[in-house]
């Protein structure tokens, strides 16, 4: 789209625009997926067997990545809206945008930390 | 219309542009409302079904009771229609971006969009249709 669609991309940096995208259309792709599996419902045996490799660690893995990039979209769109509906609001937008970021990894790691534990202690495969 | 006004404006393209414009204006407004609802919608999900549980114990009974509670599929129909539109509004500014020819680009949206409208109909068929005491 023209640049009116991604006003904000010059004023916070290249870098939070990218990583927007890139977690927004990740987070898209999960969701159809998602859409799809949840779908097996009405059979059952079936939903419980593919929602089963959800525990396995390599789907572990990849919760931990959906949790990342779903964390940094919500937060840093919330920045974005600030900023488009507040003008001024935010006075230092480098300082927002790494704040951000941290609170981004703090969150994955905790929350890494609890999806991935049952791997740790043996508790599945 | 004006004279002055219809001075400025670039010949032959009056009613589209307005009302493309129109349409960019809304779109932007509704990414930014719902994006504030789906912070709440879809961090709260992915918490329920990844943190305070564990992904293994989402089986079928445990959505069968959680849906026995209306309050639940209208929280997850809702996460579901606003996360389909938001994204796809989003892929669509994306395609804007990057797909420039202009005949691939409309092959491109077309296809997101009766992707969005088909796995729209069958999650909605999903959460009104489920009948969790089947499984137990
Ligand atoms: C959790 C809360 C969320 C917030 C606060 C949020 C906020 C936003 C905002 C404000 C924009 C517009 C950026 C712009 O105009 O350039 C945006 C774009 C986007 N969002 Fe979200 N969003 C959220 C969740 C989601 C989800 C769940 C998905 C996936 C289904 C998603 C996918 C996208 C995509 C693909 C874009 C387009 C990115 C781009 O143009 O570069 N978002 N989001």
């Amino acid at each position: 789209m023209s640049p009116e669609s991604t006003l904000y991309k010059g004023k916070t940096g290249q870098w939070a625009f990218v990583l927007h995208r890139v977690t927004g259309f990740l987070v898209l792709m999960f969701l159809l997926l998602h859409i799809v599996d949840v779908s097996m419902l009405s059979f059952p045996r079936i939903y419980n067997e593919i929602h089963a490799l959800y525990g396995n660690v390599l789907m572990r893995l990849f919760e931990v990545g959906l949790l990342f990039g779903l964390v940094y979209h919500a937060l840093n769109g919330l920045r974005v809206i600030m900023i488009d509906f507040f003008p001024g609001s935010i006075k230092n937008e480098k300082s927002v945008f790494y704040s951000i970021f941290s609170l981004t990894i703090l969150l994955t790691i905790i929350g890494g930390f609890i999806i991935l534990r049952p791997f740790f202690t043996g508790s599945v495969h | 219309m004006s004279t002055a006004e219809r001075s400025t404006t670039r010949p032959g393209s009056t009613p589209n542009r307005r009302s493309r414009q129109n349409f960019e204006t809304w779109s932007w407004f509704f990414m930014r409302i719902s994006g504030l609802i789906l912070f709440f919608l879809a961090l709260i999900h992915f918490s329920l079904t990844h943190i305070f549980h564990d992904v293994t114990t989402t089986t079928v009974s445990f959505v069968a009771k959680r849906w026995a509670n209306p309050f639940w599929r209208v929280f997850d129909w809702l996460l579901l229609a606003l996360g389909l539109l938001h994204g796809t509004n989003g892929l669509r500014f994306i395609m804007d971006d990057y797909v420039r020819n202009p005949r691939k680009r409309a092959a491109v949206k077309a296809f997101m969009y009766v992707l969005a409208v088909a796995l729209f109909v069958l999650g909605t068929i999903t959460i009104v249709t489920f009948k969790g005491n089947l499984a137990g």
